[in-house]
């Protein structure tokens, strides 16, 4: 059975939808696995801009699979099969990556808004897509904070990554999405720290601090910095900038999900 | 004139309208049923030998008795957090999510919302 993996943080602003493309991108391409992310923040979808999705090019929407106008796999877009001639992205060619987008069209995510939906049949799409493109690895990126969705994806979870910011918000709403995780059973938590201020911190003594006060492995600390800033989504950072400091540490935390049992 | 399927269909709707568990409800059932219902979510059903099985690989101290597990069973259906086809050794179980509940902001709200959109 493939393995499901979340990918979280209590705030808005961690950089999650970002590090999910580059993880999944790592693992497709690196580790040669058959990965598919899945958007489930569907209030305020965007990881499809990484993938080089916009409005008109994205098809099928996982609103319309949750309305049940379509099955879970038509709402899968082949990134292996549409990737850029050129940039990061090109290297994504021919591996086995799928996209399973939200809707960014307004009335589609109001109707979410107005109407809710079947929770039940979010997890069925989720498992299908499992069997039926034979994942090794599915990445799901989730809304920040705590919403049915993202309580769903945290309790089928064989792994959940939280990523937080060296900042006391993000700390204090950490610990939140830590108890409920363990209160859940999640077998692999895992933490990585984002946008840390560059030659601010002694990395060992936070990575010290963070494990002792959440009791779970800190990944990596991946430094906040322009040239991420600078590529604004148009690309999959890691791949268009390999030897990058931000890069090397993400893989960091690729290899960790690698390792979940 | 409506087949089985449709009536078993039909028989899990009206079970799933009378509610459903919620993720949070998950974190407080005891350990063992809670991986049970876990382990059902991954698997989107379970067969009655199938949940006896998964019982029996757990830890000796979460274990419920056959006993136990088929009165955990029976509780968990009747709140609807678990839906039921079939009697006995044959049942397939299923969890019931509950559905995200929509807004309760006036309708008229998200008419007018809609009118702005479609322009």
């Amino acid at each position: 059975m493939g393995k499901i993996v979340s990918i979280h943080s209590f705030r808005g602003g961690t950089g999650k939808s970002n590090t999910t493309a580059n993880l999944a991108a790592q693992t497709a391409l690196v580790a040669g696995k058959r990965v598919g992310v899945v958007d489930t923040d569907i209030q305020s979808p965007g990881i499809h801009v990484l993938f080089g999705l916009d409005e008109n090019s994205m098809g099928k929407t996982l609103n319309d699979y949750l309305y049940g106008k379509c099955a879970i796999r038509e709402v899968a877009y082949n990134v292996g099969e549409h990737a850029d001639e050129s940039g990061g992205r090109s290297q994504l060619a021919g591996k086995n990556l799928w996209l399973i987008p939200s809707s960014i069209r307004g009335r589609e995510i109001s109707r979410v808004l107005r109407e809710g939906y079947d929770v039940g049949r979010l997890n069925e799409g989720l498992q299908t897509l499992i069997s039926d493109l034979e994942l090794d690895y599915l990445f799901i990126d989730t809304h920040p904070g705590l919403n049915e969705e993202t309580l769903l994806s945290i309790a089928i979870s064989d792994a959940l990554l939280i990523i937080l910011r060296p900042d006391q918000q993000d700390f204090q709403g950490t610990a939140v999405t830590v108890d409920i995780a363990r209160s859940l059973d999640v077998a692999n938590l895992l933490l990585m720290v984002n946008k840390a201020v560059p030659n601010k911190y002694d990395y060992v003594h936070l990575k010290e601090q963070i494990e002792k006060a959440y009791h779970a492995p800190l990944t990596g600390i991946l430094p906040l910095n322009f040239d991420l800033a600078d590529n604004a989504s148009k690309d999959i950072f890691s791949l268009a900038h390999p030897d990058h400091e931000w890069s090397r540490e993400l893989r960091k935390v690729a290899a960790a999900i690698l390792a979940v049992e | 004139m409506a087949g089985v399927f449709d009536r078993l269909q039909a028989k899990i709707k009206d079970k799933q309208k009378e509610g459903g568990i919620t993720a949070l409800d998950l974190a407080d059932l005891p350990p063992a049923l809670r991986k049970i219902m876990r382990l059902m979510l991954r698997r989107l059903q379970l067969s009655y030998p199938q949940l006896c099985a998964a019982m029996e690989e757990m830890p000796e101290a979460e274990r419920l008795t056959r006993g136990d597990l088929d009165q955990a069973l029976d509780s968990l259906y009747e709140q609807a957090w678990l839906v039921r086809l079939g009697q006995g050794d044959k049942a397939i179980y299923k969890v019931n999510l509950r559905p995200k509940s929509g807004s309760t902001l006036a309708s008229g709200i998200w008419s007018s919302l809609d009118e702005k959109l479609r322009k």
